[in-house]
């Protein structure tokens, strides 16, 4: 199915629930699903849902915090039965999902179109940060590389790729990554790499030139890298299997180095997980790859106009200074649509823009190769 | 029967309970003692013996708040009717099955095996289909039907086991000296069966209570339960504590439970299984 | 519930035609919802992978291309390996643990007996998602273990975390009671004075074990096995957060195929090849039911 097919059946999926669709009604609660890190829904809670509700007055929005990996797809999938047999799916928002799940979502008109919602704020998006027209890229958060300075001097930290490879074989066992499905972090370490073997040049990649031939020997490159680090990692190729779960090897202890989340390792030192000691750099040749949350709403949603008006509301200035100031987090605009003394005041610690790496089809082979190409090399006794 | 038993004894000193009883403190116990310790730990780091700095604050986050009685309230509800609904309906069938001969009953017995063998991701739409069309999403009744349905192996695979296992020739006896069949089998039968449809109980009871995935897709956002609670504490806190705290708060009805757990499947149940 | 002359005349071959009623309607009801809600899904969801768009993306038509994608896959097959030696080991060391555990527990009285089986029970209360952590805690690198060691002036262990054994001892722990519980009940139907009666005729433990035990307790053995093994081999969260990356257990691998890799037609195709593998297992429980129940009533 082509593009324009798949605009229009959005735009079939948007037009017919909106006959149905109920007055704004006084007293609607809106159901925000998220499985993110505590940082994040706490963020919703203390942030977003106050400051929505005020400029909406009769209108809650029910923070509801779902198992992370698999918990808002069983809520998608039942969205998209809903869709079917015409019920509700009693969901208004999902602040982060990937709009490719589940399959045959997009073709069904499950997700709104954001380009097509009429929401005055999606100009100001970042066009980095898009990657379907069904997902609001409305936050970002960057990748970098949290060590223990007690085993590793600040000014001895690793600042390029090939400093960080040697570091990594010169103190064997000491680095662990986790696997790129689970949690990001490990897996824009492994985009980085990709990147590395592709001249550091992110632009090669993007949503629309996937192209499976193509695809398997670009991405090669960084797998053999990978496969070549893999004896001098954590117990001789051992991943983790998720963001918290190297930060936990870091607490113990048990490694020198892990590539982490920038807002939740902040919030890890900040609440004594992490020691007073733990350092944080970024690679300065090209930093490692960050992503964008991507929020989506259903065009079946109970309260679907208060949805997509707080889609538009998190696009505001008000939210994005917050998501700056409050969570460590990148905005989901343009830098240039920030107050302009926010934009001086991080302009030295937070890049310009984060390197991306396209989904989809993209991030599927990622995934796979890797688990096919660089897991099983393990060389245990 | 006390002489007997230490007569029939299979090792001559009671060394080996308290062997086994130690060796299992340290093996069932030991970790949850570290999970546990963790909960009062606010500073823990390598090699340290003991936590460096304790305290109660995680403690006062989790029990301050309201919405941890209301989903432990939700949640024993939840596997109260569930059980008693699973007991209901799958004894009888248990029985038809261990006794009775009906066109399909292997098929049929073999079909329950499907709740447990078969991924549930792949069938979540078709499913959810199902319980939209009822009306049952976001409600009580719908989770106590997704959870019943997930009850069904176990209420029926061990009982059918235990019913065969009855001494026939009791239930013969009892009809020799004019005992009527519901008579035989309320006396005879079910006493002997009853250790196994306890452990059923027992299992349906425990296994309803920290059933997450079907309360989450039939339940949310409406039917919030004590586990799916819990994942939100723990999956996505970089702080194990809350978790730890909360488990700890879950033995609280776990240790009352076993406690019934022993005078069912205890020795003395046990006697009484076996009609004497 | 009529009388037990039903049966006996069905296994001689006289089904009689009350009992096959009775029989019908007293597991109407589980067997209604278990069709409606469970097997009528699974039905569709093996469809999916048979009807399959042609070539050209066009025409669902009937293939096995999924399957044979599977079959010929050394990735697949490396994980369909790892799940099956995984079940048996900890399958075996579960039932070496369990049925000496339950013989004790069903002939010992006293306290130190309560205690062992009070202890035995208790991992049935504890989820699963907290074994893990308190696994990681103990076990792992710089664990409680280690922690103990480093104290007391030892090296370090080998850690099995995200090795195949991590899940193993995950799995191990987990599933002790539910195999006792089951063992315990099977146990009951061993009257205590036929056991005395073999002891007195000089049978030794072994022998007292091999014929008078294990036949009352055969069933209770296949049945605990069947649960272990169903439980064990779509399980994803000791395999997800204890094992290694590569391979993969089946639970894992065919999550990831559903959402991440984003092939639904492959990850169902992982669920149905794994669901016949359980159901390959469970045949021999159904076989075993249906050969006790004509012994019993002969």
């Amino acid at each position: 199915m082509d593009r324009r097919s798949l605009m229009k059946l959005g735009l079939a999926g948007l037009a017919a629930p909106a006959l149905m669709r109920p007055a704004r009604a006084q007293g609607a609660t809106l159901n925000m699903y998220t499985s993110s890190d505590a940082n994040i829904s706490d963020f919703w809670s203390n942030v977003v849902k106050p400051s929505f509700e005020a400029a909406n007055p009769g209108v809650q929005i029910n923070v509801v915090i779902a198992r992370e990996g698999g918990g808002t797809q069983a809520i998608a999938e039942r969205a998209l039965a809903a869709l079917q047999t015409g019920t509700g799916p009693l969901l208004d928002i999902i602040e982060q999902h990937d709009p490719n799940l589940p399959a045959g979502g997009i073709d069904a008109g499950l997700w709104v179109d954001w380009t097509k919602a009429g929401i005055a704020n999606y100009g100001r998006v970042n066009p980095l940060a898009i990657q379907t027209n069904f997902g609001l890229p409305y936050r970002g958060s960057q990748v970098l590389l949290a060590f223990d300075t007690t085993k590793l001097g600040q000014d001895e930290a690793p600042r390029t790729w090939a400093e960080l490879v040697d570091w990594i074989k010169a103190n064997p066992g000491q680095f662990i990554y986790n696997r790129p499905d689970k949690g990001g972090s490990g897996g824009n370490f492994v985009r980085r790499a990709i990147h590395e073997a592709n001249g550091r040049d992110p632009s090669l990649f993007t949503v629309a030139n996937f192209d499976a031939a193509k695809a398997e020997g670009m991405l090669a490159g960084g797998f053999d890298i990978l496969a070549d680090l893999a004896p001098s990692l954590f117990d001789a190729g051992a991943y983790t299997s998720g963001n918290a779960n190297s930060i936990q090897l870091l607490a113990q202890g048990a490694v020198t180095m892990i590539p982490a989340w920038s807002d939740q390792a902040l919030q890890a030192i900040n609440q004594g997980v992490l020691p007073e000691t733990t350092g944080l750099v970024q690679l300065t040749d090209l930093p490692l790859a960050g992503g964008f949350s991507q929020s989506v709403v259903p065009t079946n949603a109970e309260n679907l106009d208060m949805a997509i008006a707080l889609a538009d509301f998190l696009l505001t200035p008000e939210i994005q200074t917050a998501i700056v100031t409050g969570i460590g987090g990148f905005p989901g605009v343009s830098w240039s649509e920030l107050p302009a003394d926010l934009q001086e005041r991080f302009a030295a610690v937070v890049p310009a823009s984060i390197p991306t790496f396209p989904g989809g089809d993209w991030g599927a082979a990622v995934s796979d190769g890797w688990y096919r190409n660089v897991a099983p090399n393990v060389t245990r006794d | 029967m006390s002489t007997a038993d230490l007569r029939l004894a299979w090792r001559d000193v009671d060394w080996t309970g308290i062997v086994l009883a130690a060796v299992m403190a340290v093996v069932i116990i030991g970790p949850l003692v570290v999970v546990g310790l963790w909960a009062f730990a606010e500073v823990w780091r390598f090699p340290s013996l003991l936590p460096q700095e304790w305290g109660l604050r995680y403690w006062g986050m989790t029990l301050g708040r309201a919405d941890v009685w209301a989903a432990l309230s939700v949640s024993l509800q939840l596997s109260f009717v569930v059980t008693l609904l699973s007991a209901l309906i799958c004894l009888p069938a248990a029985y038809a099955f261990a006794r009775l001969d009906f066109p399909g009953r292997d098929v049929l017995f073999l079909s329950f095996l499907t709740i447990q063998a078969f991924p549930r991701f792949g069938l979540l739409i078709s499913i959810a289909t199902i319980f939209l069309t009822l009306g049952l999403v976001g409600t009580f009744w719908g989770v106590v039907l997704i959870q019943l349905v997930n009850t069904l192996m176990f209420m029926i695979w061990i009982p059918t086991a235990a019913f065969q296992n009855v001494d026939r020739r009791l239930e013969e006896a009892a009809r020799d000296v004019g005992a009527g069949p519901i008579r035989v089998f309320w006396s005879v039968t079910l006493p002997q069966a009853f250790p196994a449809i306890a452990a059923a109980i027992l299992l349906t009871f425990v296994g309803t209570f920290y059933e997450t995935e079907g309360a989450w897709l039939i339940g949310a956002p409406h039917v919030r339960t004590m586990p799916i609670l819990m994942i939100s504490f723990i999956n996505n806190q970089l702080v194990v504590q809350l978790g730890a705290v909360l488990s700890l708060m879950l033995w609280v009805p776990s240790f009352l439970f076993l406690l019934m757990a022993r005078r069912w499947m205890g020795p003395e149940a046990l006697g009484r299984g076996l009609g004497g | 519930m009529t009388d037990t002359a039903t049966s006996g005349g069905a296994a001689t071959g006289r089904p009689d035609a009350s009992g096959r009623v009775t029989g019908l309607i007293l597991v109407a009801l589980p067997v209604a919802m278990v069709m409606t809600m469970i097997v009528w899904p699974i039905g569709l969801a093996i469809l999916d992978t048979l009807w399959l768009p042609g070539p050209d993306g066009t025409g669902a038509r009937f293939s096995v291309a999924s399957y044979r994608f599977f079959f010929s896959d050394g990735y697949s097959l490396g994980n369909l390996w790892i799940t099956i030696w995984t079940t048996a080991v900890s399958t075996a060391i579960l039932m070496a643990i369990a049925i000496p555990l339950s013989i004790y527990l069903r002939f010992r009285t006293g306290r130190a007996a309560a205690v062992v089986q009070a202890l035995a029970i208790f991992p049935l209360f504890v989820p699963s998602i907290i074994l893990a952590y308190a696994f990681v805690r103990v076990l792992g690198p710089n664990g409680m273990v280690d922690i103990i060691l480093a104290n007391i002036g030892l090296p370090r262990i080998r850690s099995p975390y995200l090795t195949v054994w991590g899940p193993v001892i995950g799995f191990v722990w987990d599933n002790l009671p539910l195999t006792v519980v089951i063992l315990l009940a099977g146990l009951s139907g061993v009257s205590t004075q036929a056991v005395e009666a073999a002891r007195d005729v000089g049978a030794g433990r072994i022998a007292t074990f091999r014929h008078i035990i294990l036949p009352r307790i055969g069933p209770s053995i296949l049945v605990a096995a069947s649960f272990v093994v169903l439980g064990l081999f779509s399980a994803f969260t000791f395999p997800y957060l204890l094992g290694p990356a590569a391979p993969e257990m089946m639970g894992p691998f065919m999550q990831r195929t559903f959402g991440d890799v984003l092939d639904p037609v492959q990850a169902r195709t992982q669920a149905v090849v794994t669901f016949l593998f359980c159901a390959a297992f469970g045949w021999f429980y159904v076989r075993s039911i249906a050969a006790n129940r004509r012994r019993m009533a002969r």
